[in-house]
């Protein structure tokens, strides 16, 4: 396998939240700008704050309409997803929100933001993009993850890193996360598949995903490809900026 | 946190002293704009604007939609923004708060009502359907003069914009893909922007393109929407202390003068933009082979 482009990440592109992140995924062309203001009061919320833990508040503006249902749903898979790993115990954050706001600034082509079609090509995207944000406002997290999206065609071959034209064809859409241990974190399907079908799924986002143990021990013997997990590709982005703002430090 | 954070006294005192001797926190002069730089996206009309700090993207799109009723001849134009804690930490997401209906309406009185877009050149068939243009704002960064920034990325955009050409044929409305036919930029009759001047030491010091900081110091807002031939499509004085009828008449002339300035660089912009798309299709055009498997 070559290693495929993962896309481009860059951290802090705006000045004001405490932490923000752009994405742009190189095969649907999707552009994601992520921010992220945590810890902060939420005045208007105190009925629904939880006394002993941070609330997370999602929220995912399309490029050219106003936020409807789809939105909604993805908010949704997004703050369950995330309401699991970060630690809203710690000091400072009981009371407080956590704040992740997803502007699509550039949809892959304009059928693909358009109400009602799939929001599964977008949510890889979108994920990758509240990680990277998160961890530039530096909120404590249990665990990262990485998510890919695998497409099956009606014959039954596996597509991995769809475009698309790709996902609109395919017989069915899957998008999974994995935590940094390797573990199962979110599975989203769509369309008619088998339980076979969605094993080989789960065995082909694993390698794409998680850098195995052998490789994180550095023992060297490694057969997987490992130049194209999304794992590395995660590690080697936050190695790099912290390269560029630490530069003082390392010099 | 639902309002900026307060200056402290020391900072305030600081700024208007520093007006008073006509001297700005930035070194810049009193009638003197931010750096600005305008760059386009991929696809058209996506306007990347960057005033200062300040800085935001405007999209514009596109769709066939039936035209309404009392109005058969005309097309729809609509400018969304809706200001989210992206910008600034004291905006709550899906809560609207002070500042966003008071710019959604200066931009509306601004670019739509001077009919800046022919909305009738919009309609395809009469009373069936008509192009529903979309201009969307999304406020990325927010450091003061929000509504001059805006109006720049929203008319950049309707300038940059090139919408789907359609035809009506034997009564049906047929939609070429921008792959089939040239797509058509849109009819724009004039180009109006607005000069938001912010007042001082009694509205004695009048100063343009105010930082946040200087906003939150001010007395009050002045803000004139006004085109390159010099005609004043909006006056607005909303709130804070008044301003004397002479600042208005020479402050007019001011607001002509960088609205010929921002033109320009809107222009500029534009045609760089232009040049180097048609280079890159000639390019895709002018290749003789196929794309080929070459073993």
């Amino acid at each position: 396998m070559n290693p495929p482009d993962n896309g481009v990440a860059s951290f802090q592109p705006v000045h004001r939240p405490d932490g923000s992140a752009t994405y742009t995924c190189p095969l649907t062309g999707f552009n994601v700008l992520g921010a992220v203001n945590a810890p902060i009061e939420l005045p208007a919320r105190r009925d629904a704050l939880k006394p002993e833990e941070a609330t997370l508040e999602v929220f995912v503006k399309p490029a050219t309409s106003s936020p409807a249902v789809g939105e909604r749903y993805v908010e949704g898979i997004l703050r369950n997803l995330l309401g699991a790993i970060i630690l809203g115990r710690e000091k400072g954050f009981p009371r407080r929100g956590v704040v992740l706001t997803l502007a699509v600034l550039e949809g892959g082509d304009s059928k693909a933001t358009g109400r009602g079609s799939s929001y599964l090509t977008l949510l890889p995207a979108l994920l990758h993009t509240a990680l990277l944000a998160l961890l530039s406002a530096s909120v404590p997290m249990s665990m990262y993850f990485t998510t890919t999206i695998i497409a099956v065609t009606p014959s039954g071959e596996i597509i991995c890193k769809p475009s698309i034209k790709d996902a609109d064809e395919a017989a069915s859409v899957h998008v999974l996360a994995f935590s940094s241990k390797g573990h199962l974190l979110l599975t989203e399907s769509e369309g008619s598949f088998d339980f076979d079908t969605w094993e080989k799924v789960h065995d082909r986002a694993l390698t794409i995903c998680h850098l195995p143990e052998e490789a994180s021990a550095g023992n060297g013997k490694v057969e997987y490809a490992v130049g194209s997990t999304w794992q590395k590709w995660l590690a080697e982005s936050v190695e790099d900026y912290i390269g560029f703002k630490y530069a003082y430090e390392f010099a | 946190m639902s309002k900026e954070a307060p200056l402290s006294l020391a900072e305030r005192d600081f700024i208007l002293d520093a007006v008073r001797e006509g001297v700005r926190l930035d070194g810049r002069e009193v009638d003197q704009l931010r750096p600005l730089r305008i760059s386009f996206g991929r696809e058209y009309g996506h306007v990347k604007v960057q005033l200062g700090k300040t800085s935001l993207v405007s999209r514009i799109s596109a769709e066939v939609t039936k035209p309404r009723d009392d109005r058969p001849f005309d097309g729809v134009f609509n400018i969304a923004m809706e200001l989210t804690a992206m910008g600034s930490p004291a905006w709550e997401n899906g809560r609207q708060g002070e500042l966003e209906p008071y710019v959604t309406h200066v931009l509306d009185r601004v670019i739509r009502h001077s009919n800046a877009l022919d909305t009738e050149s919009l309609c395809i068939l009469k009373g069936v359907s008509c192009w529903s243009i979309r201009a969307d704002v999304h406020v990325t960064d927010y450091d003061g003069n929000l509504i001059d920034a805006a109006c720049i990325g929203i008319m950049a955009g309707l300038q940059h914009f090139r919408r789907p050409d359609a035809v009506v044929k034997d009564g049906q409305v047929i939609v070429y893909g921008v792959e089939e036919r040239v797509p058509v930029p849109l009819n724009i009759t004039h180009k109006p922007l607005s000069v938001t001047f912010h007042t001082f030491c009694d509205g004695k010091r009048v100063v343009y393109d105010a930082t946040r900081k200087e906003e939150q110091a001010s007395e009050g807002d002045l803000v004139m929407g006004i085109n390159n031939a010099g005609d004043l499509c909006f006056v607005s004085k909303f709130a804070g202390a008044p301003v004397d009828a002479m600042t208005l008449i020479t402050r007019s002339s001011v607001a002509l003068n960088k609205v010929k300035e921002i033109n320009g660089m809107i222009d500029k912009a534009l045609q760089s933009d232009l040049a180097e798309r048609a280079k890159k299709g000639l390019a895709e055009e002018s290749r003789a082979e196929n794309d080929r498997i070459i073993a």
